[in-house]
């Protein structure tokens, strides 16, 4: 995918890797870094989706998913461009330093419908956690998503689809 | 006597339906709205409900309100019998276990989704009332309290409501049910806030200031456009509710709680 070529307010359907992590593991990542340790995840090339899934359910082994609001990890998204990744995914409006960073880089924003993670769950075909597993929900998973439903939030030009 | 088990069984009930089917009063504005995400949203209700899967993954901080009459007695107490449904739904069901703990240090997950916050208020009778929330992180983010000088005009109150919304609203999944506590200590207003978001969208403060300063409120952040999920199209608010309590001659603290689009909520009635 070609994301600086997507225009804010683009509707696609996504199918590909997601690699899902949010608050807890970017706080770790930045202390590894900080550390200057290697890391337990390859984030180059990859798209970042900001969510903790629910439990699978029985014969399922995916559990509900859904977005996070993204704005809470702003400071973490420079970071998180270093490190290769290509896009995020997450809910609601950011931060107009986020907006900077995603232009500075030439990355996007997606964001997916919030609240509707029993829906969501039909459309991951596989998942598997990569690391950072004693952090339960908040660990980072690899799923395989079918047909996922997003839009360009922020776009690689710092368009964004939020009223100021 | 009001026996554990009938409790157990009647808050369990209200937990799973709370999160795994839509709101009858949220479901009447879904199937108006028809802007971006409009199918999946749709889709989202029907699969929660057959396959008894949640909602939204964040299956949030439970928070109880009970109203136990005075002439009530129990078996063990009322906040022990409620961690226990809470703690048996959210391990027997896929939902998500959201709470971790210790704040600040460990925040390590306590696996059960307990301890849920619980409020008790003893009043006069023989009934038991236990209002709850379900209620996510993401519109939990968004409570505010601040404590007005005592000369401050209603303006002023409905400027920094509606300032809040305007900055913040996208972040908790609009539309929002929205809680205002006037009055009290910090905390009571903080309390009222919450206490506002357990009503029905239509119902309205008895004194007709409060309801028109309600009914004001709720057009004017509809102005506002942010609409459903952020993205301009549909409601802003469903309602706003507010509550008060008398305060002291110094203060006037004004508490603001937003609950999101889905306003996953229960009451259970048990007579003694």
């Amino acid at each position: 995918m070609r994301v600086e070529k997507l225009k804010a307010g683009q509707e696609i359907r996504y199918s590909g890797k997601l690699i899902v992590m949010r608050d807890q593991a970017q706080k770790r990542l930045k202390v590894f870094l900080e550390k200057g340790e290697t890391l337990p995840v390859d984030l180059t090339g990859e798209i970042v989706f900001y969510a903790g899934p629910a439990k699978p359910s029985c014969g399922r082994g995916v559990g509900a998913i859904g977005p996070t609001t993204s704005a809470r990890m702003d400071d973490f998204l420079e970071m998180l461009f270093q490190l290769g990744v290509l896009a995020t995914v997450g809910k609601g409006k950011r931060s107009q330093k986020a907006v900077e960073v995603c232009k500075k880089w030439k990355r996007v924003y997606f964001i997916a419908p919030s609240g509707t993670a029993a829906a969501l769950s039909k459309r991951v075909k596989n998942s598997e956690v990569l690391a950072f597993e004693d952090l339960g929900p908040e660990a980072i998973y690899e799923i395989e998503v079918e047909d996922f439903p997003l839009i360009v939030a922020i776009d690689s030009e710092g368009e964004t689809i939020f009223k100021e | 006597m009001i026996h554990e088990h009938v409790i157990l069984k009647k808050v369990k009930e209200a937990l799973v339906d709370a999160n795994t089917k839509i709101n009858r009063e949220v479901e009447t504005f879904l199937e108006r709205y028809e802007g971006p995400f409009s199918d999946i949203i749709k889709e989202n209700f029907r699969i929660s409900k057959e396959e008894k899967l949640p909602l939204c993954q964040d299956t949030g901080l439970v928070e109880f309100f009970v109203f136990a009459g005075h002439k009530l007695a129990f078996e063990k107490p009322i906040e022990d019998i409620l961690n226990k449904a809470v703690e048996e739904v959210y391990t027997e069901f896929p939902f998500r276990y959201s709470v971790v703990s210790d704040p600040l240090f460990d925040r390590i997950n306590t696996n059960t989704n307990t301890p849920a916050v619980v409020h008790l208020f003893h009043v006069p009778g023989k009934k038991l009332e236990i209002r709850f929330l379900v209620k996510g992180g993401g519109s939990e983010n968004l409570a505010l309290l601040r404590m007005l000088n005592p000369s401050s005009s209603v303006i002023e109150v409905k400027e920094l409501i509606i300032e809040h919304i305007r900055n913040n609203g996208a972040k908790a999944c609009p539309p929002l049910h929205v809680g205002i506590g006037i009055g009290g200590s910090a905390e009571k207003a903080v309390l009222l806030s919450k206490l506002a978001l357990t009503k029905d969208f239509k119902e309205r403060n008895k004194d007709p200031r409060y309801a028109k300063l309600e009914e004001e409120l709720e057009r004017e952040l509809n102005l506002l456009g942010i609409g459903f999920q952020g993205l301009g199209k549909g409601p802003t608010v469903y309602s706003v509710h507010v509550e008060c309590f008398p305060t002291h001659i110094a203060t006037l603290p004004v508490a603001i709680s937003v609950d999101c689009y889905l306003c996953r909520k229960g009451k259970v009635i048990i007579e003694s």
